[in-house]
């Protein structure tokens, strides 16, 4: 049975147990419902979820854990000799799923396989299926393996989920007794659902690092970290021997970064004491507005205004003339870019502080014969500073961990330089190149990716938690 | 005695005439007319919302950094006119100090606090000049033997009554002719209070001082001349004594013996 | 400071020339701020738009049985073994045929570079055509087809008779031919429903490129994300603003969404490689696994907006649930929840659009593969290999031909105009059910 007719039938049964569940309760009272505890729809209620919600977790576990079980057996049919150093383990891993998929593509056409290796090839490709080599016996055992068991999985869940059914459903329907506190069993049920849901939040870290963590000590044991974090070459080769050093790429992020604020802070900050110390509310409530839109613009739309715009633009009337450069993707080009994506992190969030600063202090300068810049720069932005410094600082974060402005617009080479007109890459950019080029997954070269992701990962959040504490405690002392 | 003649001897500071002001459609003070005395301390007094504080803020301007509100008539210091379109209100603020109900130290150091008008108005030459003035000011304020030994650490670390006289002495470092004081103890304890009230009489002897308050008491002892105001009308002005002792109007009388209010 | 008030003293002057300054730079920082917005979507706008027309030609086509169905059987297992190559020679005889008809002069060009002016994507439609209605052999159609991207491109300014003549792709004299057919009405631009509707195409046809798979990609996600997000980030919100007790372990929840919504996209591309797809199993380039990336990096975008609109519905209306005896789980499903839920909708369309424009955790997931065949209907097409929208913008810059560079841009309009209905249907919502306390 299909998935997606199984979550039909699942449905269906649903609304059914419902409705038994109702009847039943009302029957055992005689249709009375004021001799019932609870309303007659909770008894529906308690065994309508206790027939679907072990079912779907059931559905969910299974989903997620066939694929790791299938593969150790599958993998479990492979001869030593099919393992060799230019086809390691992972290589060899993806063929069999490989093979295993167009098996079945070959079932679903009717087709029956061929025996001779080369003819299953030809077969395959007149199926758009391009196998990486011949398969060996081997692979095509663990192949056949993995596809009977997808095929034996799909029965064997669709038998599993209807008997999780029904005993939810049989189990809830012995309990249905006028006395039955069906309402706070639905309830107490209901919460654990809710209680579920904000752990995800939770998981969802937990998840982040642990795949971040475990790659990233799998990196390690191929590469050495103390040439990770202190080299300052990085030049990945597929024949092995990369010198993949961190610092290039932290060069190149920094700089960027840098550069970002340095357009978006000064605009962003003057924005925002122009919109909160002088404009008025007609003014405010228009340019706020498209100030914040630049917020709401997709990456990919400035990653593409810096590729075909703004990179050329600075090549041709700024690099070029200079001497500078002769490349499009510069440091330059992803820093403008990113600065003015970032203008409207700046500036709503100072905008915010500065609108905290108790009209009181304004008051008191003023009444001293301050004018309006004076007590803007003497009293209201001392006194709002720790709070703008949070707010630069999250938008340094922001900047960090942008990548499609930078993978379009600062170029791919890792260099030391100080020129901002010359092409240079970044962590995320790499973290990209490294995890959608060709190489093998379980290769320093790809690896590498996981331990960029980490440092990304604990940089970023060093940062906000840092911008938060600052602004945290900025708010509390003007509450 | 002794009050009325100080009262006499001295001229007309600031006169209005006709002051009226709107915030919005809202017609907030209506015809006011009001000669605030040289070196004298004027109480204006009335229940919340009669627009005492509103008048108050008329007289340095400070009513120009709410948008809505509208201010016409005349009101003259030293016989020019503050609304004056070439009169600029950060120099009319110099003269025309100001103390707000919640004391509003700035975030910084206690020397900064009081220095900050100095150094705007560029009114010392130097810093030995700069630290004269700040300790006259603190001295004036009562607050110098309190904050003597740590002039440096910030304003905002002080008790309210302290923050307060803070306030004032900042008030007066720019040397001002008038100050304007709007409810400067509501939110002090009773011993902070009787301090600036006996600060507010000393500073009768160099400067105009005009005070909003809603104590009744505090009025009868700091002030000379005491105005009532209701729902936007300045319903009476005389002499203190006399407003208390003798009012003229029936309003006046209801509110002093605490039938409005 | 004594002197009159009417006139300003010197220092008061360098004051207010200086307050003058001030006031100056923010209004400089502000337009700054604007023109670089006008400048984005004008270079977009102006890059894009032309994707939207395409350069087509027009002409009878005769479909020779003695051509493609020699065996004149129809039988469609013989039919389909006729290549595009020969539908693609078919073209070219019926233009030059045409041409000849006409009367147009094609100098020195050859039936072969004639039918070079063809996409070859056109062929191949013919042929799609053809065996989907294999009664059309042996009639004449008159048959719409594309025009290189280059002859596209003349019509666009992005060729030349300077680039042409360098180009071993077109020639001048093909240009020169393309006016001709022009003037008499074979060769005209037309709007080009394609662009939205067709797949991809690959990287030498520009001309053929169109969304379809990416815009149903996206959509694909869309629902994954809306299905999982909304409930899950609701219910956590609930449990969270109403029901949990306030101890250091919901502290540590409430810390970790904060965080979350900060944590870099491509971050959550990470998770989603080694996660979903090396530890589950589940299939590259799927929309079901965007969609679940999308939904962990919109979970704390909904979450926070919700838990803000909860906390606006004033406690009396709990104190008067509770009062009559409601139980607090009836209290917030009752009323507390659908009073919040505009503020919670708007939200989750906020949360949706931002997810529509994400990129970068796509592209580890392996959607920025080239995918030309449709999905098939949810759920099992969620399973299958798709685009989507913004990883299909990247796709197309990373190409050659300059021609992708209009696609791209073309693709971030029909990207902005999803997003500006959903933020325009997000205002609407706030402002029909605002509701002040």
């Amino acid at each position: 049975m299909s998935l997606g007719l199984l979550l039909l039938l699942l449905a269906v049964l649903t609304v059914l147990a419902h409705v038994a569940g109702r009847r039943r309760a009302m029957r055992l009272v005689g249709g009375d419902l004021r001799k019932l505890h609870s309303l007659p729809d909770f008894y529906g209620r308690t065994t309508a979820l206790a027939a679907a919600v072990p079912a779907l977790i059931l559905i969910l576990v299974w989903l997620i854990a066939q694929a790791p079980l299938l593969e150790g057996r599958a993998m479990g049919r492979l001869q030593p000799t099919d393992i060799t150093a230019e086809r390691p383990l992972e290589a060899v891993r993806a063929d069999v799923i490989r093979l295993a998929d167009g098996l079945a593509r070959l079932a679903s056409a009717g087709e029956t396989p061929a025996a001779d290796p080369a003819a299953l090839v030809e077969q395959l490709k007149a199926h758009g299926l391009v196998l990486q080599a011949e398969p060996t016996p081997g692979v095509l055992a663990a192949a056949e393996s993995y596809r009977a068991g997808v095929v034996l999985s799909k029965v064997w869940l669709s038998l599993a989920t209807i008997a999780v059914m029904a005993l939810g459903f049989l189990l809830a329907w012995w309990r249905i007794s006028p006395d039955f506190r069906a309402r706070n069993a639905t309830e107490g049920f209901t919460l654990a659902l809710l209680v579920g849901a904000s752990l995800i939040a939770v998981l969802t870290t937990v998840g982040i690092i642990l795949s971040l963590l475990s790659e990233t000590i799998h990196f390690f044991r191929l590469y050495p970290a103390a040439k990770f974090f202190l080299s300052t070459t990085w030049n990945p080769q597929f024949a092995g021997g990369s010198s993949l050093g961190l610092w290039p790429l932290v060069w190149g992020t920094a700089y960027v970064t840098v550069i970002a604020l340095l357009v978006a802070v000064p605009i962003g900050l003057f924005s925002a004491i122009y919109l909160s110390e002088y404009a008025g509310p007609r003014l405010r409530g228009v340019i706020k507005p498209a100030i914040e839109m630049l917020a709401g613009i997709p990456t990919i739309v400035y990653g593409l205004f810096a590729l075909i715009t703004v990179g050329p633009l600075l090549r041709d009337w700024i690099a070029q003339p200079t001497g500078l450069g002769n490349s499009s993707t510069s440091v330059a080009t992803a820093g403008i870019v990113m600065g003015i994506m970032v203008i409207p992190f700046v500036s709503s969030l100072s905008d915010d502080i500065i609108n905290a600063v108790p009209q009181s202090l304004r008051d008191g300068s003023l009444g001293l014969g301050a004018t309006p810049s004076e007590t803007v720069r003497q009293v209201v932005l001392p006194a709002a500073l720790p709070g703008i410094v949070g707010a630069i600082l999250l938008a340094a974060s922001r900047a960090i961990g942008e990548t499609m402005i930078v993978v379009m617009g600062a170029g791919a080479s890792a260099k030391l330089s100080l020129n901002p007109f010359e092409a240079m890459t970044t962590v995320t950019v790499k973290i990209v190149s490294q995890l959608t080029g060709d190489s093998e997954f379980g290769s320093p070269e790809t690896l590498v990716a996981f331990a960029l992701g980490l440092t990304l990962f604990t940089f970023t959040l060093v940062l906000n938690i840092l911008a938060q504490i600052i602004v945290r405690r900025y708010r509390e002392q003007y509450e | 005695m002794d009050l009325e003649r100080d009262v006499t001897t001295h001229t007309a500071k600031i006169e209005a005439r006709n002051v009226q002001v709107y915030y919005g459609d809202n017609h907030a003070l209506k015809d006011v007319d009001v000669d605030i005395l040289d070196k004298t301390v004027t109480a204006f007094i009335g229940p919340s919302g009669c627009g005492k504080s509103t008048f108050l803020r008329c007289l340095n301007r400070m009513n120009d950094t709410i948008p809505s509100a509208r201010v016409e008539g005349s009101i003259r210091l030293d016989g020019e006119d503050i609304y004056d379109p070439r009169v600029d209100p950060v120099q009319l603020r110099a003269k025309v100090g100001m103390v707000f109900q919640k004391p509003n130290p700035f975030p910084k150091s206690i020397y900064d606090n009081v220095a900050y008008g100095p150094k705007i108005h560029g009114l010392a030459r130097n810093r030995a000049e700069l630290d004269e003035v700040v300790e006259t000011c603190l001295k004036k304020a009562a607050l110098w033997g309190e904050v003597k030994d740590r002039l440096q650490s910030p304003g905002t670390g002080l008790s309210g009554g302290q923050q307060q006289r803070l306030c004032i002495a900042r008030a007066i470092a720019t040397s001002p002719e008038v100050l304007l004081m709007d409810e400067p103890c509501s939110a002090l304890d009773p011993i902070a209070t009787a301090q600036v009230e006996e600060l507010i009489d000393e500073l009768r002897e160099q400067f105009s001082v005009v005070i909003v308050t809603h104590s009744m008491q505090q009025a009868a002892r700091v002030s000379q001349r005491t105005a009532f105001f209701h729902l936007g009308h300045l319903v009476e002005y005389g002499e203190t004594a006399q407003i208390f002792t003798n009012p003229k109007d029936p309003r006046t009388e209801s509110y002093i013996t605490g039938r409005i209010g | 400071m004594s002197g009159s008030l009417l006139t300003q003293d010197k220092r008061t002057r360098a004051r207010n020339a200086a307050e003058a300054r001030f006031r100056s730079y923010g209004i400089v920082a502000i337009i700054l701020a604007l023109l670089a917005l006008v400048w984005l979507l004008i270079s977009i706008l102006g890059n894009g738009l032309p994707a939207f027309r395409q350069t087509m030609l027009t002409f009878p086509v005769t479909l020779d049985a003695a051509v493609l169905d020699k065996a004149d059987t129809r039988d469609p297992q013989a039919l389909a073994k006729v290549t595009t190559i020969t539908y693609g020679k078919l073209l070219s005889r019926a233009l030059s045929a045409e041409l000849a008809a006409r009367g147009i002069d094609a100098g020195t060009l050859t039936d072969k570079d004639i039918g070079s002016l063809i996409s070859e994507e056109s062929a191949a439609q013919l042929r799609d055509k053809v065996l989907g209605d294999p009664g059309l052999i042996g009639s004449t159609i008159t048959f719409q087809a594309l025009a290189t991207g280059r002859i596209d491109g003349y019509y666009k300014g992005r060729v030349t008779m300077e680039t042409a003549a360098k180009d071993k792709n077109t020639s001048p004299e093909k240009l020169a031919l393309a006016d001709k057919m022009k003037d008499a009405g074979i060769l005209a631009m037309r709007f080009n429903p394609g662009f939205i509707l067709l797949p991809d195409a690959s990287d030498k046809r520009p001309e053929a490129a169109g969304l379809g798979v990416a815009i149903l990609g996206s959509a694909y996600m869309m629902i994954v994300v809306l299905l999982l997000s909304l409930p899950i980030g609701v219910a956590a919100s609930l449990y969270l603003e109403e029901f949990a007790p306030r101890n250091r372990f919901t502290d540590l929840i409430e810390v970790n969404i904060a965080n979350l919504a900060a944590v870099p996209s491509i971050v959550y591309g990470i998770l989603g490689l080694s996660f979903f797809i090396n530890f589950a199993g589940l299939p590259r380039s799927a929309p079901v696994v965007g969609g679940l990336v999308l939904v962990l990096m919109t979970l704390p975008r909904i979450i926070i907006p919700t838990r803000a609109a909860l906390n606006a519905v004033p406690p009396s209306i709990r104190d008067a649930a509770l009062g009559v005896g409601a139980s607090r789980l009836q209290t917030v499903f009752h009323h507390v929840l659908p009073l919040a839920m505009p503020g919670i909708l708007t939200g989750t369309i906020i949360g949706l659009a931002q997810a529509l424009g994400e990129t970068a955790p796509l592209l580890l997931i392996g959607m920025v593969a080239f995918v030309k065949d449709f999905p098939s209907a949810p759920p099992e097409g969620l399973f299958d290999p798709a685009s989507a929208l913004p990883v299909q913008i990247y796709n197309w810059t990373t190409r050659g031909d300059p021609g992708f560079v209009e696609r791209a841009s073309g693709a971030i309009i029909v990207l902005l105009v999803f997003l500006i209905i959903m933020n325009a249907a997000a205002i609407a919502l706030r402002r029909r059910f605002e509701r002040r306390w």
